[in-house]
């Protein structure tokens, strides 16, 4: 059984085709990059599955059942968390509050107004190791909005985890960091998605290679190539998109900046 | 355990401050204002779970407490001819109950957005309550409004509430509670979603949340506490009209969740204190009392977006090590000069308003005849405004040196 099955999706905006007739299959527990030129459609791949937008045709099964048309709630209920290219947190929360808040739904907490979180010993716990998880524990209390900039990423990725989420998608998670931190976003992105499915869109070629099982390449649109490093390293056609250059591990992108897909505005 | 002590330590207090009021000031003035400041008190902390912690922007809050005050007057009427027949003190709950009807209904559309949308569609449903209520007039009363008379229920405890002072107790009581419920809604999750979805919206869907469904529980919240403050305005006045439920009701109590401070949960009933204290107390020494509210409240969003509480909370670092004893005198050598700004600038808007007539200006007599008098707060008001520019600059420094980042106090701070 897979986990996450694209087929045959498409999604047009007006006239503009931005995504045309991909299909992806993702097994549990693989870690999955998506990789491709800016503009060829990574983020609008990312809300089509998580819900923000509806696919104009195909089908998106999560774990066998058809997601497509779902709204994003729904969706995360099922176990589906993401993590977004701007950084997206609740910022006049505290650090504490935004893990408790993700973790809300999963323990069942609905949207009940009769319990007092103050007395809920375990929520609050949970709360409190995923902080220690995140390395944030010693920020609890400091609005999250306040954090420095890889500390929000933290952050997130920590409230994606926190819905207890089987697959977990990540939107670029170390654009806009220095060397260092991205080092150790990708390790807690390692220690975090642990036995998890990991969807990611990524730019840093040095961490995709580095971290993923499968890469799968999108050019204007399409799945151009779908397999393990080593084989799309090798692939003629990923070559010719990336204009002649073979994607290399090269060490200074890390830090670029980029301009935003034209999706992701 | 010691939280959890302190914490009810300040409920008592105020439980006790509510209770013990008209012992401390028993005229009937006091009496009348301590009842307008009750209500007041419950309206405002409903507003604020949508401005200040759902992030719902409504110009039309007056609807609920409107809605609930007319019923409550016709639940007495019904006491009044034994159609129905329960003490009077269980009234607030039916303008509760009627606020939140009409929440559940209006919200099932207004809270699918936030923003301008809410804002637009809150000020049409507020119009257009206001207007059917000239339309409907058996349940409305036109433009005299309903009255009913609050003696007839049976006896609470020997208690027949011929007095305001017996109401006000019944409203003290009735705020305490109302207080509690709505403090301890913000801690449930309920509660605490509706601060992630006004912080974030689409990131709250993306853990599991409809941010309409988390609006709309916010939006019914508020519409039953608004409907129970206008039950209690109800059997305060013992009459209600159009008055009530109409856009310069819902402006208000904007104004004083705003300015008493949206982003605390203390801040609305500061508010709810200062503009009844000014309505009723400046009201009966100028006629120009809503200018000044309006100054007061373009002063507090230019200079104290956080409102009061705000105001008071900046000093909780300074207080936390122990300077705060050292703003005190930066504080008088600026504020003395700007009362005097203040009073001097009052002072030539109310010659401007008393044109050809002399009056009395705290017990100064002033004429606006008089090019002297004319000159005389001109000149005060360019010293104090000049002295206040000189000496603000030493307060800015105090301030900074009160508040600088050293070591052993950022260790206390957190302790």
């Amino acid at each position: 059984m897979s986990m996450l099955s694209l087929q045959n999706v498409s999604k047009q905006f007006g006239e503009t085709r931005i995504i045309r007739d991909v299909s992806l299959d993702i097994t549990p527990g693989e870690r999955h990059a998506i990789i491709g030129p800016n503009g060829a459609g990574k983020s609008t791949l990312f809300h089509l599955i998580s819900g923000k937008y509806q696919p104009t045709s195909g089908k998106i099964l999560f774990r066998n059942e058809e997601i497509q048309g779902k709204t994003p709630f729904a969706i995360a209920r099922l176990g589906l968390a993401r993590s977004f290219q701007v950084t997206n947190i609740f910022p006049r929360l505290s650090v504490f509050e935004n893990i408790r808040c993700g973790l809300l739904w999963k323990e069942g907490f609905g949207y009940s107004f009769w319990h007092l979180l103050g007395r809920q010993g375990e929520l609050n716990a949970k709360a409190r190791e995923l902080l220690v998880e995140i390395g944030l524990a010693d920020r609890a209390d400091y609005p999250a909005g306040e954090l420095a900039y890889a500390q929000q990423r933290a952050l997130e990725l920590g409230i994606a985890i926190a819905s207890g989420a089987d697959l977990i998608m990540l939107d670029e998670p170390v654009a806009g960091m220095s060397h260092s931190e991205a080092e150790s976003a990708v390790a807690l992105i390692r220690k975090i998605t642990e036995g998890k499915t990991l969807i990611m869109v990524e730019h840093d070629m040095n961490i995709v290679f580095d971290v993923a099982d499968r890469i799968s390449v999108l050019v204007y649109g399409e799945i151009i190539a779908s397999d393990t490093p080593t084989a799309i390293r090798a692939n003629p056609k990923v070559q010719e998109a990336y204009l002649g250059e073979v994607p290399t591990a090269s060490t200074d992108s890390i830090s670029d900046e980029k301009p935003e897909d034209i999706d992701g505005a | 355990m010691k939280p959890l002590l302190q914490k009810s330590a300040v409920w008592f207090a105020y439980l006790g401050v509510l209770l013990g009021l008209p012992l401390l000031f028993d005229s009937i003035l006091a009496i009348t204002i301590f009842n307008q400041m009750a209500i007041a008190i419950i309206f405002a902390l409903s507003y604020n779970m949508l401005l200040g912690q759902g992030g719902m922007l409504s110009f039309g809050h007056a609807v609920y407490f409107g809605l609930g005050g007319f019923m409550a007057v016709h639940t007495l009427v019904m006491i009044e001819y034994e159609t129905v027949y329960f003490s009077i003190i269980y009234i607030p709950l039916i303008g509760g109950l009627i606020g939140l009807l009409a929440a559940i209904f209006i919200g099932s559309f207004s809270t699918h957005k936030a923003g301008t949308v809410f804002a637009m569609i809150s000020l049409g449903i507020g119009e257009l309550v206001a207007a059917s209520s000239l339309i409907f007039v058996s349940f409305f009363g036109g433009e005299a409004g309903v009255n009913a008379d609050r003696t007839y229920g049976p006896p609470f405890f020997g208690v027949e509430f011929f007095q305001d002072v017996e109401i006000y107790y019944l409203a003290a009581v009735w705020v305490f509670i109302a207080t509690l419920f709505m403090y301890l809604f913000t801690q449930t999750p309920a509660g605490r979603m509706a601060n992630a979805v006004r912080d974030n919206p689409e990131r709250a869907e993306f853990i599991g949340y409809s941010a309409r469904r988390v609006r709309f529980i916010s939006f019914c919240a508020s519409g039953f506490f608004a409907g129970i403050a206008g039950g209690l305005f109800a059997l305060n006045y013992e009459f209600i009209t159009e008055e009530n439920l109409n856009a310069v009701t819902s402006g208000r109590v904007l104004l004083m969740a705003y300015i008493g401070g949206l982003g605390y949960f203390i801040g609305p009933i500061i508010g709810a204190v200062i503009l009844t204290l000014m309505n009723s107390l400046l009201s009966n020494y100028t006629e120009l009392w809503m200018l000044y509210l309006g100054i007061m409240f373009v002063l507090t969003v230019l200079f104290l977006p956080r409102g009061f509480a705000g105001f008071i909370m900046m000093h909780r670092t300074a207080w936390i090590r122990g300077k705060l004893r050292s703003l005190l005198l930066p504080y008088l050598i600026t504020g003395v000069p700007a009362l005097l700004f203040a009073t001097a600038g009052v002072a030539m808007i109310e010659m401007l308003h008393h044109e050809g007539e002399a009056f009395h200006f705290l017990g100064l007599p002033l004429d606006s005849a008089n090019l002297l008098h004319w000159l005389l707060c001109a000149v005060v008001a360019t010293f104090a405004y000049l002295g206040c520019k000189r000496t603000l600059p030493q307060l800015q420094e105090a301030w900074e040196s009160a508040n600088a980042i050293d070591e052993a106090g950022e260790e206390r701070e957190r302790s």
